[in-house]
């Protein structure tokens, strides 16, 4: 294992390939949850957790499980099933042991289950990291960083978005563009200079 | 027969998965009140915010947890507050209902003193020179508080009443209004009061200007001539800076008042209910 590729998917999860901003993955809680900085930030560490955590899920299932049995094309279905309800665990077992984490970021946790980013994750380490049917060497312990790193990505982008958001509500914006389309046309902006990162392809 | 191994693994997935969970909720489960979801089943579920919680959940966690008394909920029906306190094994503190009443009565009986062309909000209105209309004290007609109402309780009516009073003015349902104090917070003239609802009489004016500016201006304004005060009988009507002012503790909507204003500035309250 070389420590250059752990540094080329952190650069590429945070910055080139963001999730929200330039694979344009978990919108809907990017624009829901982002109106104040403090749940953002909470929404933010939830997601990098369920990331983190159905990375080495799905790599296990996809390795052990779909990879064998040639049923690589269920992956789909079978991620969904093995993330909903792993983090459904998490959440109960949270509730029962840590009653104040579960106040910090439980309640996003149910909301994260069947975002698409979570999945977007899964199937791309799947993409990258196993080619014919075999998985590429260290491709356990670079699932569980690009999972980490989409998480942080998303944590960033939340955060920053959060920020120019608090600002919004102040602004004397017209009647029809208060709110969530102020919010898109902002995220469009960042998108953009998102892309700056990878360099405008046409 | 191929088909057979997908199936076996998938649905053997699901069905570790579902056991899992299942299994997981019986040894992890969470007591909570169940008085908690009965609460706030009972509540009127508006989120107003007049009870002082956060939201009506947090009223039922308040109510549960001692900190704010049911009776604070001005929204619910009494008898579902009575269901609360029953089930919370303690008594109904009952509070006369309150409704709120608009004191002014020009509306488009009172002139524009220039024409204005802004934002068609009060607020904005208030700020040049103090509104559009000849009396200074005045319901300028934006709507406001219509906009304010979490309850639809108050609309503009253009029309007013069949006899032409009341035209230009907030019209209130009595019947909606929970006096969540929404409307009276909003209003930047400060026209609406909270009164009990059972007191009929009202002072539909806020003027406190001299008699003769006030008829200058308004004709169905207090000129605070003093009639109202010599007819009640309970000595419950005072003008005080010429305004007639009434105290509910002592008001038996007797309707003497009434019947003696020469300028119409005294209402009773139900005769809204019944226009257009």
């Amino acid at each position: 294992m070389d420590v250059g590729k752990f540094i080329s998917i952190v650069i590429s999860m945070v910055f080139i390939n963001n999730f929200i901003l330039s694979k344009f993955l978990g919108l809907c809680s990017f624009i829901g949850v982002s109106r104040e900085t403090k749940p953002a930030v909470s929404m933010g560490l939830a997601v990098t957790f369920v990331t983190t955590m159905s990375s080495i899920i799905t790599w296990l299932i996809y390795r052990y499980l779909l990879v064998p049995f040639d049923i690589a094309y269920l992956r789909t279905i079978c991620f969904i099933l093995v993330i909903a309800s792993f983090v459904q665990l998490v959440e109960m077992f949270i509730r029962k042991g840590f009653p104040g984490l579960y106040k910090a970021f439980g309640i996003y946790l149910p909301l994260i289950t069947v975002n698409c980013a979570v999945l977007g994750v899964a199937v791309l380490n799947s993409d990258m990291f196993f080619s014919d049917g075999s998985a590429a060497k260290g491709s356990f312990a670079l699932s569980v960083t690009q999972g980490f790193f989409a998480g942080v990505g998303y944590l960033l982008a939340m955060i920053l978005m959060s920020g120019i958001r608090e600002r919004l509500e102040l602004l004397d914006a017209p009647e029809s563009l208060k709110g969530v389309p102020l919010a898109f046309i902002v995220a469009s902006l960042m998108s953009l200079a998102f892309m700056g990162f990878s360099g405008f392809k046409f | 027969m191929d088909i057979l191994i997908p199936i076996l693994i998938l649905s053997s997935l699901g069905l570790i998965s579902g056991l899992g969970l299942a299994v997981a909720s019986k040894r992890l489960a969470v007591k909570i009140d169940p008085r908690l979801e009965k609460i706030h089943g009972l509540l009127p579920g508006a989120n107003c915010g007049a009870c002082g919680g956060a939201g009506c959940f947090g009223f039922a966690e308040a109510v549960l947890k001692g900190e704010l008394d049911i009776s604070a909920c001005r929204v619910a029906e009494e008898g579902k507050k009575e269901e609360i306190a029953a089930m919370l094994g303690k008594k109904l503190d009952r509070k006369t209902k309150l409704v709120v009443v608009l004191h002014c009565g020009g509306g488009k009986k009172v002139k524009d003193k220039f024409l204005y062309k802004g934002i068609p909000a009060c607020s904005a209105a208030i700020l040049v020179m103090g509104g559009q209309k000849e009396c200074r004290y005045g319901c300028l007609g934006f709507g406001d508080c219509v906009k304010a109402c979490p309850f639809y309780a108050i609309s503009m009516g253009d029309g007013g009443l069949p006899d032409g009073s009341q035209a230009g003015l907030p019209h209130i349902n009595l019947e909606r209004c929970k006096a969540c104090n929404k409307c009276v917070i909003a209003c930047p003239k400060k026209l609406f009061t909270l009164t009990p609802q059972d007191a009929t009489v009202y002072v539909a004016c806020r003027s406190h200007d001299l008699s003769k500016d006030t008829k200058a201006v308004c004709p169905v304004g207090c000129i605070g001539c003093k009639l109202c005060e010599k007819a009640c009988k309970f000595e419950a009507i005072r003008v005080v800076d010429n305004l007639a002012a009434i105290d509910y503790n002592k008001c038996t909507s007797c309707g003497e008042c009434i019947k003696v204003c020469p300028t119409k500035a005294i209402l009773e309250k139900f005769k809204k209910e019944k226009m257009m």
